[in-house]
């Protein structure tokens, strides 16, 4: 898209840009800093890290000093550099959201980041740091109030209703549930190594082996010993739901979900404030989880798939993007929720739930006693000696507990808009797809699905997260599959490109006629 | 159903480029034989006389379960012999198309459709073989009443 030629954007960042950009390389340093103040490690990155960060002042100052912004006739116009300018237009109508981040410092100096994306989705279309609070909130109402058709509904509904706001004692229920403590601990734990920490432990714990204390710790006896083991572990455990706690507490502090002007509007956070838009005709699938942990606490969670986010290529960014419908809600407050979520299908309609092939349980059954006879052979052996057999011969009556239970709790359905899956019975899932989002379907058939006349359905939509499709289904019978998929094929037609060409030429009879 | 198959010339390109899986492991067996490691031979020469009976056996096969139809909703494409798939793409899905053509399927004329979605697991969708006259015409059939807008 050529930008109009004779259009110069004449904005300026806000004056403590430099600030930020400095701030964001240098924060990648901040953790070897840490260690090397508190351990006296010395990583060898961290003289080269000092001598670089002068260089990046001068380049933040200097990209900020040539960097403009306007609001061109046709679109958003930001030119960069001196010496190698980039000069890139964004349309007004492409532009589907304006989200904000603020951090402490960032409230402190009364600025924001903002991250434009387009229907691309994925990355954003631009990212600029830092603009002041009122420049925002101009972009927000010159981009929306030129542009869409859809942003300018938005405009004219500024007051939302709030769908759900979750108090500081959901969050902690959130952090039980969740186990992003362990994450952060295997995480810390990588960095420290990388640091050679490890070392400097390994000095002490041998240290420790010599000391008396050690030697009484032997003369305890096996069974005081396995007790002060499985006290290890637990204490392990405690602190790591105690971090998930903070962690839930800090990130996602004050979650609100508001609807305004037909799309859903979050932010949380106590330290980063977070706000984003998932806008209503993106949202290509809902997902809701009940661990066995959400439900001993009366809760669930849900969260959308939106279009643009799958990240070809880059799987370890696609963990980091879970857009939380709500992190934790009661079960009672997540059917509105969902609704809220996919406004065009009718959820009132009770789903005509259909099972699995009927010899589904049977092969579950198989392979888990098969995975079981794998795993736990060895262990057993080393373990049991004689005994073997008779252990291994314990895992079969779970093998099967276990292929009944999820033979009963996954179904399938199919509504007039939308298709359902459900799986899983210790973390139970539910998935609803609209029939709009398909966009491609599979039907494979492995040579062992064909002995048993079975098949699997692979419903594929434009949200997937990690490269998975949105919906696949193992051990269907062959002909329900069949007939699944040719109803999905049929039906794909997108309703969402009708509905925008109705709003383009304003005839809402349009999409029925 | 009336499901049509691709050009039979195509099996040709596939025994092609399946023998030239023999190259490789027939070299090594030369190479063997012509410096006294007789014994040698055996595991590669075996290695390539696989590739040649699976170059005759599988191709055929394979062209036997592969099919195609165009309708008003889309195409729908079923191939595989062991694993089989029956893959169904609406047209309005369809973000773009490519016709490629190796050299050796420019030899035989034909051409390889590719499909792409905006989907997350399988964004490509292809169907080989056709003769490259009909896979230019079933792009065009396909991108005919389609605005481009997918996502």
């Amino acid at each position: 898209m050529a930008p109009d030629s004779d259009f110069q954007p004449q904005q300026r960042l806000h004056p403590l840009s430099w600030l930020f950009a400095f701030l964001a390389f240098a924060r990648q340093l901040i953790l070897p800093a840490i260690a090397f103040l508190v351990f006296g490690t010395r990583p060898d990155g961290m003289h080269w890290g000092a001598w670089l960060l002068a260089p990046v002042l001068l380049v933040a100052l200097w990209q900020q000093w040539f960097y403009r912004y306007g609001f061109g006739p046709r679109g958003l116009v930001i030119r960069r550099g001196l010496l190698f300018r980039s000069l890139r237009q964004i349309d007004y109508e492409r532009i589907e959201n304006i989200d904000t981040e603020r951090g402490p410092l960032h409230r402190m100096f009364g600025v924001a980041q903002v991250k434009i994306h387009t229907s691309t989705g994925g990355r954003p279309e631009a990212l600029i740091r830092v603009l002041g609070l009122a420049a925002v909130e101009e972009m927000r109402t010159r981009v929306f109030g030129a542009g869409a058709p859809a942003a300018r509904e938005q405009a004219a509904a500024q007051h939302g209703t709030r769908l759900i706001h979750l108090a500081p004692g959901e969050l902690v229920r959130y952090g039980l549930i969740d186990n992003r403590g362990l994450v952060v601990v295997v995480a810390a734990g990588g960095v420290l190594h990388e640091l050679g920490l490890f070392e400097r432990l390994s000095a002490q714990v041998h240290g420790a082996l010599e000391s008396s204390a050690f030697v009484e710790l032997v003369a305890l006896g096996p069974g005081l010993q396995v007790a002060l083991a499985a006290a290890a572990v637990l204490g392990g455990l405690i602190v790591t739901r105690i971090l998930s706690i903070a962690l839930a507490l800090i990130t996602l502090y004050d979650f609100t979900l508001e609807a305004r002007g037909g799309d859903l509007r979050v932010r949380h956070g106590l330290l980063t404030r977070v706000a984003l838009t998932l806008r209503t005709s993106r949202i290509q699938a809902v997902h809701r989880t009940e661990s066995l942990l959400h439900r001993l606490l009366g809760r669930t969670s849900l969260r959308v798939d939106l279009a643009g986010d799958a990240q070809v290529g880059n799987p370890q960014n696609a963990q980091a993007t879970v857009r939380w419908l709500a992190p934790v809600c009661t079960p009672g407050t997540a059917p509105a929720l969902i609704a809220a979520a996919l406004p065009e299908v009718n959820l009132d309609v009770q789903p005509d739930w259909q099972p699995l092939a009927p010899r589904a349980g049977a092969r579950v059954f198989k392979v888990t006693t098969a995975i079981w006879l794998l795993v736990a052979s060895a262990p057993a052996f080393w373990l049991l000696h004689e005994w073997t057999p008779l252990a291994l011969l314990a895992g079969v009556p779970g093998a099967w507990l276990h292929a009944h239970l999820y033979v009963k709790h996954t179904r399938w359905a199919l509504t007039p808009d939308a298709v359902m899956f459900r799986r899983g019975w210790l973390t139970r899932a539910l998935t609803i797809v609209p029939r709009d989002c398909v966009q491609s379907v599979r039907v494979t058939r492995s040579p062992f699905d064909r002995r048993r006349r079975m098949a699997r359905i692979i419903i594929d939509t434009a949200g997937g997260t990690g490269g998975k499709a949105a919906i696949q289904i193992r051990h269907l019978d062959a002909r329900a599959a069949r007939a699944l998929a040719a109803a999905l094929y049929r039906t794909a037609t997108p309703l969402r490109a009708s509905r925008a060409a109705r709003e383009r030429d304003g005839s809402p009879q349009a999409l029925w006629s | 159903m009336d499901m049509r198959q691709v050009d039979p010339a195509t099996v040709r390109v596939w025994r092609w480029l399946t023998a030239s899986l023999a190259i490789p492991p027939g070299i090594g067996a030369m190479v063997a034989v012509f410096t006294d490691g007789g014994p040698w031979a055996v595991l590669p020469g075996a290695v390539a006389a696989a590739a040649l009976a699976l170059a005759w056996v599988w191709p055929p096969l394979y062209y036997r379960h592969l099919r195609w139809r165009l309708d008003s909703t889309g195409i729908v494409i079923r191939r595989g012999v062991l694993w089989q798939s029956w893959i169904a793409l609406p047209r309005t899905r369809i973000q773009h198309s490519d016709v490629y053509q190796g050299p050796l399927q420019r030899r035989f004329g034909v051409g390889t459709l590719k499909l792409y979605t905006a989907g997350t697991r399988h964004t490509r969708i292809e169907l080989p073989g056709l003769a490259h006259a009909d896979a230019l015409k079933l792009r065009d059939a396909l991108l005919a009443e389609d605005d481009g807008r997918g996502a």
